[in-house]
C-alpha cells in the first residue's frame, strides 16, 4: 500500500439542510519521499483533500490512509495525537502565535512532547538553522518579513520531524523571489531530509518544484496529462 | 519555553487589558477583605471574653446609668462569683481629635473581672492606690507614643473638663489582652473621680463573672427579675451578646456591606468574563493552530480555563494580602468599640470566591475552545 492512499474518499458538508458536495469518491495514492502538487480552481476541493491527508477533518465515505494508519478508526484525542507525531502543517498566512518570538513559536509543536525545556530550545534553534533563520530566532513575528515568517512556520512543521508537510498554499501570500526561495527550501526538505511533502497550489511555477502534479476539479483528480475522470 | 510561560505569555497577549482587569479584580478583592472585617464584627460580635462574663445594663438604654446599689445586689445573686461596674465617659485625645474607648472603673474589681488582661501587678498596684492613675492598653500606648508617668490629657463628649487642660490622668502602667480576637481596647482610669464631680452614686453597666457558663441564661433572668418594677431596671446578658446589640444600633451595615459587594462582584464578573469571551474571540484561529498541531480539544479548553483561574487567582491573592494590609492601617482610624477583626476564614473565602470566579469566567470560553471544529476556524481566518 501507497504511503498516503485515500480510497473512494467522499466529503460533503451541509449548507442549510442541503448537502453540498466537494469530493466524490477520490481514490490517491502518493509514496513516502513523494513531492505531490495538488491544482486545482477554487472550490474544487484541494484543501478539503489536504484536511483529509493531515487528520483535521473526517471523510464522508471511504477511506484515509497515511503510514498505515486509518485515519476513519481514529478518535479525536487520538488523531490529535498523530498529528502532533506526523505531520508538519504550512498555511498561506502562516499562521504563527504573534505572543511568542520566532523559536518559541517553533518550540510550540514540542510541548506535546516529553522533551525538557534544553532539548526543545536545541531542537527549535536546529530547525530554524535549517530553514536560514538562526539570526533572527528571538525577534517577535510582527518584526519579520512575509518570506521570514513562512520560514519560522516551515521551522515550526519540521521540529517534531514528521514524516509529511502538507502546505495549504504555501507561496500564495509571496512575492515571486520570495516563494522560489520557500519552494527550494520544501524541495532540499524533500531531497535531503526525506519528507513527503503534499502542496496545495493555483501557481504553475510552484507546481513545478514538485515531482508530481495532481489536478483537482468538481471534486475528481487526475494526474497531469491525464484527462478528468 | 514550558507550559507555564506559554500560558503566561497568553495571558499577558494585550498586557494593558490584562493589567487593567487584574487591577479592578485586585480592587474589588481588597475591599471584599476589608468590608468583610468589619462586618463579620457587626455579624456575630467579636469575642469579647468568655461565656461566663455577663454585663448588665439599663433596660431602655445604655446611656441611662444604674445606681452603685445594684453593684452589691448582683453579687449577692447565686453562681455570681465577682461583680465590676464601668461608665462611657465619650474620651478624645490629642485636643479633641481622636476619639477613644475610655472607661471609668472600679480599680479594686475591674482586674478581677478581666483576668484575662495581663497588667503588671506593681502597675495595678499604683492604679487602685491613686486617684488620678490611668491604665492604657500597650497597642494604644505605642500608638500614640506614651511613656509610663506621662500626664494624659482627655476631654469628653459628656462630662464637661474641670480645667482648660481637660481631664488630666497619671498613666501608671499598661495592660494587654490574652484573648487575640478581642477588639476591646480601653483607656481606664478611677470611676471615684467621675463621682467626685458627676455622676454620684451611678455607673454605667456591670459586668460580672459566673460559675456555670451553662447557666447564663438563668442568672441574667433572676438579676433581671431583681430589679423589676424598680426605676432602674435592667437587660442582662453575656458579653459578647452585649456587643453585638451595641453594634446593631449602628444599622444594618452587614447587610450594607454584603449589598456593596454583590454590586461590586457582580460588575467584576461582566467585567473579567467580557475580557475572557474577548480574548477568546481573538484567539480562535490560534486556538485552531494549537489543535492543528496536536493540542488535544480538552488540552486546549484547559489553557483556557487555567489562564483565568490564574487571572482572578493571583488578583484575588493581591487584593486579599492588600486588603488585609490595609485594613490593618485602617484599625486606627475606625470609631472606638468597632474592631476590624481578620477572621481567616474571611481570607480563605476570598480566594476561593477568586477560583471561584475564574471558574465561572473561564467555563463558557473553554466550552467553546473545546468544541472549536479546526477546518471551520481555520476557513473563517
Amino acid at each position: 500500500m501507497a504511503f498516503v492512499s485515500l480510497r473512494r474518499v467522499s466529503k460533503s458538508y451541509t449548507k442549510g439542510r442541503e448537502p453540498v458536495p466537494v469530493l466524490s469518491e477520490v481514490d490517491l495514492d502518493i509514496e513516502q519521499n513523494d513531492f505531490v502538487a495538488l491544482m486545482g480552481p477554487s472550490g474544487s476541493g484541494k484543501t478539503t483533500m489536504l484536511n483529509l491527508i493531515g487528520g483535521l477533518d473526517h471523510p464522508t465515505g471511504g477511506e484515509v490512509v497515511v503510514g498505515g494508519d486509518s485515519l476513519n478508526d481514529l478518535s479525536g484525542r487520538a488523531l490529535a495525537r498523530w498529528r502532533a507525531r506526523n505531520i508538519g502543517f504550512i498555511f498561506q498566512f502562516y499562521n504563527l502565535l504573534p505572543v511568542l518570538n520566532a523559536q518559541r513559536n517553533v518550540q510550540l509543536p514540542l510541548l506535546l512532547t516529553k522533551l525538557n525545556g534544553k532539548q526543545r530550545k536545541q531542537n527549535a534553534m536546529t530547525a530554524l538553522d535549517i530553514v536560514g533563520l538562526s539570526d533572527r530566532t528571538n525577534w517577535k513575528i510582527s518584526e519579520l518579513s512575509g518570506g521570514q515568517q513562512q520560514r519560522v512556520a516551515i521551522a515550526r512543521a519540521i521540529v517534531a520531524d514528521p514524516s509529511i508537510l502538507v502546505c495549504d498554499e504555501p507561496t500564495g501570500d509571496l512575492d515571486r523571489d520570495t516563494a522560489e526561495e520557500i519552494l527550494g527550501l520544501l524541495e532540499t526538505l524533500n531531497q535531503n531530509h526525506g519528507k513527503t511533502i503534499i502542496m496545495v497550489t493555483h501557481d504553475p511555477k510552484a507546481a513545478e518544484h514538485a515531482k508530481r502534479t495532481v489536478f483537482l476539479d468538481k471534486g475528481s483528480l487526475s494526474e497531469q496529462g491525464q484527462e478528468t475522470a | 519555553m514550558g507550559r507555564i510561560q506559554f500560558l503566561l505569555r497568553c495571558m499577558f497577549r494585550h498586557g494593558l487589558r490584562t493589567n487593567l482587569t487584574m487591577l479592578s479584580l485586585v480592587t474589588a478583592f481588597m475591599l471584599f477583605i476589608m468590608l468583610r472585617s468589619v462586618a463579620v464584627v457587626f455579624e456575630t460580635g467579636f469575642d469579647a471574653g468568655p461565656q461566663t462574663r455577663m454585663q448588665t445594663a439599663s433596660k431602655y438604654s445604655m446611656v441611662d446609668m444604674l445606681p452603685l446599689a445594684h453593684m452589691n445586689v448582683i453579687r449577692s445573686i447565686e453562681g455570681v462569683t465577682d461583680v465590676t461596674h464601668a461608665s462611657w465617659f465619650g474620651g478624645f485625645f490629642e485636643e479633641g481629635e481622636t476619639n477613644v474607648a475610655t472607661f471609668a472603673v472600679d480599680p479594686e474589681t475591674y482586674f478581677d473581672v478581666y483576668s484575662d488582661f495581663e497588667i503588671d501587678p506593681n502597675a495595678l498596684e499604683e492604679f487602685k492606690s491613686i486617684r488620678t492613675a490611668a491604665l492604657a492598653p500597650q497597642g494604644m500606648i505605642e500608638r500614640y507614643g506614651w511613656e509610663i508617668g506621662q500626664k494624659i490629657s482627655v476631654v469628653s463628649t459628656i462630662y464637661p473638663a474641670p480645667s482648660e487642660e481637660g481631664w488630666v490622668f497619671d498613666l501608671v502602667g499598661s495592660f494587654e489582652s490574652t484573648n487575640e480576637s478581642d477588639g476591646f481596647d480601653p483607656f481606664l482610669f478611677h470611676h471615684d473621680v467621675l463621682r467626685e464631680t458627676f455622676a454620684a452614686g451611678a455607673v454605667g453597666w456591670y459586668t460580672f463573672l459566673i460559675d456555670d457558663p451553662e447557666r447564663a441564661d438563668v442568672v441574667a433572668q433572676v438579676v433581671d427579675r431583681r430589679f423589676k418594677n424598680s426605676s432602674d431596671e435592667t437587660r442582662t446578658m453575656t458579653e459578647s451578646d452585649s456587643w453585638k446589640s451595641f453594634l446593631a444600633q449602628y444599622g444594618d451595615i452587614s447587610l450594607m456591606m454584603t449589598g456593596i459587594l454583590g454590586a461590586v462582584f457582580f460588575t467584576m464578573i461582566l467585567l473579567t468574563a467580557n475580557t475572557m469571551v474577548q480574548g477568546y474571540r481573538e484567539r480562535v484561529p490560534e486556538l485552531a493552530v494549537m489543535k492543528t498541531l496536536g493540542f488535544s480539544n480538552l488540552s486546549v479548553s484547559m489553557y483556557i480555563l487555567v489562564e483565568a483561574l490564574l487571572l482572578c487567582g493571583i488578583s484575588a491573592a493581591l487584593g486579599v494580602g492588600l486588603g488585609t494590609l490595609v485594613s490593618m492601617g485602617a484599625q486606627d482610624f475606625m470609631p472606638p468599640m468597632i474592631p476590624i477583626y481578620f477572621d481567616p476564614i474571611t481570607i480563605i473565602w476570598g480566594l476561593i470566591l477568586g477560583l471561584a470566579l475564574g471558574l465561572f469566567v473561564g467555563l463558557v470560553p473553554a466550552v467553546n475552545a473545546n468544541r472549536l471544529e479546526i477546518v471551520e476556524a481555520l476557513h473563517a481566518h
